[in-house]
């Protein structure tokens, strides 16, 4: 078991152009912008469960990102 | 140079690997004004490598991949330690030579891709951490300063040897205890960014990663000023995490809390009056294009 993150569409701001977890990501191509549905994606075989993500999202108050189990 | 030469022949084009086919649709070699914004809607230059989860040393390629100006034409010339797990994973010409003399090898590449490829601009720099830069390599690393080589060299700086344990290295903090330094060290963090402004630098920035568009802005300038006027030097901390007891996601913090008014990485930077006025020159250049866009 190894954690990865997800995000959760209804709550990601990435449509007002939020790109915390983009930008502070520390892996390439790893958290992109879906350019259709206008949120965040985690691109899982790449993710090292760093968390920094869910860091810099919830220190934002967005709270849109969170790690999971696989 | 563009894309030109990628660019998969038609009949290959399905049996190529996906990040290569990734990299000739939507990666931005030949784009003008390439930043970090393009960052999560262009591929980037840097592939999946073994730096640990959440290593700033990371975030910092990723920026500093995303903001040359000219990476087609440019080599990048690395050295031992844990940069060097990221170079065979990185989409820009480079080179690894041997643990400290990167500078050195630089030195010569940059004249030999001037006499090779006269009237052609080519970027050479280095990116190395701060056992290379300065203790192993430190008498290469001057006297390329000395000698006004045109390159940019930046430092890895995570104020110890990360890749062999967390030895001392002479960037580390006066004071500082780590696993493979128990005793603490008994000397000053050597202050080379104020030796590459004594040595001829004509550029020195230090920073931490923790604002990409700060990165972003000395890394063209540290390139640009290489270019055309003499060495430049940039010093960025990224702190490795593991060797100081941090958590995968705290390297961001440690970065913020290090770069305050009277923090050891409070953002400087000093430009040489030669290096100012070909920067104006650079500005004025751009001025007569942007007219016709405001009327
Ligand atoms: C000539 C030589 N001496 C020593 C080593 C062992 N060695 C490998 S990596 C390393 C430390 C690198 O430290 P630094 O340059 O700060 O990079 P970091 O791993 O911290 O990013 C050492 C001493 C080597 N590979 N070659
Ligand atoms: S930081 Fe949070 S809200 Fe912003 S783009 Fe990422 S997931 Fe969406
Ligand atoms: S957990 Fe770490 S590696 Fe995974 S998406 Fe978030 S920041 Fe990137
Ligand atoms: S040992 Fe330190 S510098 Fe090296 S990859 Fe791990 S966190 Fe980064
Ligand atoms: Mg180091």
């Amino acid at each position: 078991m190894y954690a990865v993150a997800e995000v959760v569409d209804e709550a990601c701001v990435a449509h007002k152009g939020c790109r915390l977890c983009i930008m502070y990501c520390p892996e390439a191509d790893t958290i992109l912008f879906d350019k259709t549905k206008k949120v965040a994606v985690v691109v899982e075989q790449r993710c090292k469960g760093c968390e920094l993500c869910v860091v810099v999202c919830s220190a934002a108050k967005h709270n849109a990102i969170r790690l999971v189990h696989r | 140079m563009g894309k030109e030469k990628i660019k998969i022949c038609e009949e290959f084009y399905d049996i190529m690997p996906p990040e290569y086919r990734e990299l000739v649709d939507s990666s931005t070699y030949g784009k003008e004004g390439r930043g970090w914004k393009d960052v999560g809607v262009a591929k980037e230059l840097i592939e999946e490598h073994s730096l640990c989860a959440g290593c700033p040393e990371s975030i910092a390629f990723r920026y500093v991949l995303a903001c040359l100006p000219n990476p087609e034409d440019t080599v990048m010339v690395g050295s031992t330690g844990c940069t060097s797990l990221v170079f065979p994973h990185v989409a820009v010409h480079n080179i690894h030579s041997l643990f400290g003399n990167q500078n050195a090898v630089a030195s010569g590449l940059k004249r030999a891709l001037a006499h090779r490829f006269p009237g052609k601009v080519k970027d050479v720099v280095v990116l190395a951490g701060d056992g290379a830069t300065v203790d192993i390599g430190l008498d290469m690393t001057l006297q390329s300063w000395f000698r006004q080589e045109k390159f940019l060299t930046i430092c890895f700086d995570n104020e110890l040897y990360a890749n062999t344990g967390g030895q001392e290295s002479g960037l580390m903090q006066k004071g500082f205890v780590s696993k493979m330094a128990p005793a603490g060290k008994k000397f000053d963090k050597v202050r080379l960014p104020e030796i590459a402004e004594e040595s001829g630098c004509h550029y020195v920035a230090t920073l931490t990663v923790s604002k990409p568009n700060r990165v972003e802005k000395a890394i063209r300038q540290g390139v640009l000023i290489a270019r055309e006027v003499g060495p430049t030097y940039i010093q960025l901390y990224t702190p490795c995490i593991l060797e100081i007891g941090k958590q995968a996601m705290e390297g961001l913090q440690e970065m913020r809390d290090s770069e305050g008014p009277n923090e050891r990485f409070a953002f400087k930077e000093y430009i040489s009056e030669e290096a100012k006025a070909y920067l104006a020159s650079l500005e004025k250049e751009k001025k007569p294009a942007a007219i016709p866009t405001q009327g």
